[in-house]
């Protein structure tokens, strides 16, 4: 689109100021350079140290190469309980967060009334104050009203709290690009509300679905903030990852560290190739 | 709501409805309300409770260094292949016991200098001496839970009087209330590094000429965001130890000799968690712009170029006003994680570095044990994010339906 603004230009000005663009084009791929460089480079050193023979994690240290740490790391208990403690967790958050999401967005793109802007302020404000804090009142508020010590169950309800948000979010942005049309035509031919919700409104938010499951399931794997406060003396896989971490470093968490960087690649690269191509 | 009845029907309408009330009411509301309720109310505590509070401190740490002595003799016993099966307890963190924490508890590492008169030890005196550590734990553990249930009892209605008041504000020490106003200033700072830092990305990235172009910077900004926090932390904090990378790169290229010793610590102070957290929320700043950015006409910055503006008149008078709402989205989150951060000076600061606001949060609460004041801090957090948000929707002149999209 360029090229064609280009052409109509006078020749000098034209030429100058393409000069002054490819300086500035180069300096921006510089900056771009040194920027991913920025983000990667402590990622690798990370990764090389999870294959380093040496005690202590160190990328600058080498004592060989070894997969003693990977082979270590199903025989640590606590990781591999703290793991299915993540998946439950995760779970519950998805069980709950998908209709919770769902219901909500059903309300606010439907509703028009002067209710909705409050509505919507308070549906969305869990992912906009601290994970902190979401953590405290949820271990605050089942305690003193439940009896209820905190532990997995708070950990899921802390999450949910604001994974729910993020799925409402999502589904928002599907609804508004529905075309209404087609439901009001199949409740004038007839439908019952049941019908038309099950055979149109359904199968139009299921990719949505789909991937806020699969978000939902990452991020609450991932979470670590709000988790450490609701969890009580329970643990997850991050959380007793953060606990090591405090305790000094080990070269199994570099392993973990690689296996995680590992997923998460694979899903990244996925998930950009596949909605490059369905646009 | 006849809209709704209308589309969905009453069942459905009635089922969405009642969900979304469970959601307001158990989740967002009534927590947050009760957190603001025990905020103003004042425990008015006898000493004993307090004492009794330190006591089941004190037992937690013991227990955690006996088990530490058991795991250097099991990994003296079996040469490092059984893996523990008395991992610390994750209430027993390293803030209590600064002493005990570099003993990580991973298999295969040197024997701490304490444990090492123990290697001349036979088989037999060795399973002996780890017995006689079992039953001390047993016993610690025993009366940790006769402890706590004496504390549950004691801590309920009949052991302290409670009054309405705003003491658990006024009572947070100076000291307490200079970290509160550092950790903002921090989160602050790391909000307007992550957007100079960004701006440029997320720039690049929407006004990429090809899509193959496009999609790798959107591949190298999606890895590294969806990387577990703890480890981008993690990650660094490898870089900054004293044996760590950042050292043995000085020692390279000749400023400090790493094996005379020589060597900075970088780790455990203000500074580093900075960096740190610079890096692990950067990413937070970009997404947000870039998607503004990318929904900008671009026939308005060729016309403004061809009008004859400057480079910097391009971005203060076209783009940047036109990526506001991403800026704004960016800054809030930025702002609130870091603010908010928990894992980054727990982990970078290895709690020997100043503390963090949210550190005071997590003590007051599993330390000290006192909820009330720990709600009061927490309560000073959020309205200091509420703010916050509140002066940038201002600024940046955008309502709450476009800060969350």
């Amino acid at each position: 689109m360029t090229a064609a603004s280009d052409v109509s230009m006078a020749a000098p000005r034209a030429a100058a100021r393409r000069r002054s663009r490819d300086w500035s084009g180069a300096l921006l791929n510089g900056y771009l350079l040194v920027f991913f460089a920025y983000m990667f480079l402590p990622l690798g050193f990370m990764v090389i140290a999870a294959f380093n023979a040496a005690p202590t994690p160190s990328a600058t240290d080498w004592q060989g190469f070894t997969l003693r740490w990977f082979t270590e790391l199903p025989q640590d208990k606590r990781f591999v309980q703290g793991l299915w403690h993540s998946l439950a967790i995760a779970g519950g958050v998805i069980a709950f967060s998908i209709p919770l999401g769902l219901s909500g967005a059903f309300i606010l793109t439907r509703m028009q009334s002067r209710v909705t802007t409050v509505l919507y302020t308070v549906l969305v404000s869990p992912v906009l104050i601290p994970g902190i804090v979401l953590g405290v009142t949820t271990m605050i508020f089942w305690r003193d009203y439940f009896g209820l010590q905190a532990g997995l169950f708070t950990a899921m309800i802390a999450q949910t709290s604001f994974i729910a948000s993020y799925c409402m979010l999502m589904f928002m942005a599907r609804l508004q690009r529905q075309d209404r049309v087609l439901e009001e035509a199949a409740l004038d031919l007839g439908a019952t509300p049941m019908l038309v919700f099950r055979r149109i409104t359904i199968p139009f938010l299921m990719p949505t679905i789909l991937t806020a499951c699969v978000i939902s399931f990452l991020q609450s794997i991932e979470n670590y903030n709000t988790t450490f406060f609701a969890i009580g003396s329970s643990w997850t896989l991050v959380t007793e990852i953060g606990s090591r971490m405090r305790f000094g470093l080990s070269p199994i968490i570099n392993a973990i560290g690689v296996i995680f960087i590992a997923i998460t690649i694979t899903v990244a690269v996925t998930h950009t190739l596949v909605t490059r191509k369905r646009a | 709501m006849g809209e709704l009845t209308k589309i969905y029907g009453r069942g459905l309408t009635f089922l969405f409805v009642g969900l979304v009330t469970i959601w307001i009411l158990l989740m967002i509301v009534v927590p947050q309300i009760r957190m603001i309720e025990r905020a103003f109310t004042f425990e008015d505590r006898g000493g004993e409770t307090a004492m009794l509070a330190l006591d089941i401190d004190h037992a937690y740490t013991e227990k955690f260094q006996i088990e530490q002595q058991l795991l250097t003799l099991q990994q003296q016993g079996s040469s490092g292949t059984k893996s523990s099966p008395a991992a610390p307890s994750p209430f027993t963190p390293s803030m209590t016991v600064p002493g005990a924490a570099p003993t990580a508890p991973g298999p295969g590492l040197a024997p701490s200098p304490s444990a090492s008169p123990q290697n001349a030890m036979s088989a037999e005196e060795r399973q002996a001496e780890a017995a006689d550590l079992r039953s001390q734990i047993a016993a610690l553990e025993s009366r940790i839970t006769d402890m706590e249930a004496q504390e549950d009892t004691s801590s309920g209605e009949a052991g302290m009087k409670e009054r309405l008041s705003l003491d658990n504000f006024t009572t947070m020490s100076a000291l307490h209330f200079k970290i509160f106003l550092m950790t903002l200033l921090y989160a602050f700072t790391v909000t307007v590094f992550a957007f100079v830092i960004c701006y440029p990305v997320a720039y690049a990235a929407a006004m990429a000429e090809s899509r193959n172009k496009l999609t790798l910077i959107l591949i190298g900004l999606v890895i590294p965001y969806a990387i577990n926090e703890l480890l981008r932390i993690f990650s660094w904090v490898m870089i900054l130890e004293k044996n760590g990378i950042l050292n043995a790169f000085l020692d390279g290229i000749g400023i400090i000799d790493m094996s005379a010793g020589e060597g900075f610590r970088f780790v455990a102070s203000n500074g580093a968690v900075f960096t740190v957290m610079v890096y692990a929320y950067v990413l937070f700043m970009v997404f947000p712009i870039y998607n503004t950015i990318d929904t900008l006409d671009k026939s308005q910055i060729e016309a403004a170029r061809d009008l004859g503006a400057s480079v910097w008149k391009i971005h203060t008078r076209v783009v940047i006003p036109h990526a506001k709402p991403g800026i704004a989205v960016g800054s809030i989150m930025t702002f609130m994680l870091s603010a908010g951060s928990i894992a980054a000076p727990e982990i970078v600061g290895r709690g020997m570095h100043p503390d963090w606001f949210s550190q005071l949060i997590y003590r007051r609460f599993f330390e000290a044990d006192s909820w009330n004041q720990g709600s009061a801090y927490s309560l000073a957090l959020l309205t200091a994010c509420i703010i916050f948000i509140l002066i940038t929707m201002a600024i940046f002149k955008v309502g709450v339906k476009d800060i969350a999209k």
